[in-house]
């Protein structure tokens, strides 16, 4: 029962990776916001490394699951930063320029979209 | 009688890891199937926001199943190798959980706040906005 416990997780932790891939580059190709996308693919990336630790895991799967935690937040928190600075540096109503919207829009969309 | 405890700890630890991986599993599942929907048929991204919840969620609650076994492993006595990875797993679950619940809350108030702000845009009237001194 054991060995099933390990083996069984880990090969759903595997498919789940692929579709955490697939479900990431499909909100990306849709969306076209990379942040989202990221999250997305995050989101599935963690199930699968919580999946890995069931049963009883090895020191590489441990430091795997933690990387990929630690990933999570460290990108999220530059995604955060990185709104806060768009959202921040607004121009005010006597500075003329474009809007941060538009900004970021014009920064995230492909070249081929323009 | 302590091989007899050992015993009936690690098919606990069994089936309370099964149910977890289970909950974790299903709910992956459900929110990549979800993604791949919303991705094609709404294209929206306030419609991603109510999976990842969902998602948060599922991985929260597997997540506790998987500490209760973190638990029981430790009624036994364990080497001090298997300690150290108890402890390593324990410590990821209970970070990941805590981050979890942040991450739900925040997302809660992020969907609560859109939410109050359409309805504020689609019901008001000009007559109860208020006016800005010039």
């Amino acid at each position: 029962m054991t060995g099933l416990l390990v083996a069984l997780p880990g090969i759903i932790a595997q498919l789940l990776s692929g579709a955490a891939l697939l479900a990431g580059v499909l909100t990306l190709a849709t969306t076209r916001k990379p942040a989202l996308a990221l999250s997305v693919f995050l989101d599935l990336l963690t199930a699968a490394g919580l999946l890995r630790l069931v049963g009883d895991p090895s020191w590489q799967s441990i430091t795997t699951a933690a990387v990929i935690v630690g990933l999570r937040h460290l990108i999220g928190f530059g995604l955060r930063i990185g709104a806060r600075t768009w959202t921040g540096s607004a121009p005010g109503p006597g500075r003329a320029g474009p809007r941060s919207g538009v900004v970021v829009d014009r920064l995230l969309r492909p070249a081929w979209r323009r | 009688m302590e091989e007899l405890l050992q015993d009936v700890v690690n098919v606990l630890v069994s089936i309370v890891e099964a149910c977890g991986a289970a909950v974790i599993i299903i709910g992956a599942v459900w929110a990549f199937i979800r993604f791949v929907w919303v991705g094609l048929r709404r294209r929206d991204t306030s419609a991603f926001v109510p999976v990842r919840l969902t998602l948060g969620r599922f991985l929260a609650l597997g997540l506790e199943f998987q500490l209760a076994s973190d638990v029981l492993r430790t009624a036994v006595a364990p080497s001090f190798r298997e300690l150290g990875q108890l402890a390593a797993v324990a410590a990821i679950r209970t970070v990941l959980n805590y981050f979890l619940g942040k991450e739900i809350a925040e997302e809660r108030r992020q969907v609560a706040e859109e939410a109050g702000r359409a309805g504020t845009a689609g019901g008001s009237t000009p007559a109860d906005r208020p006016v800005r001194p010039a």
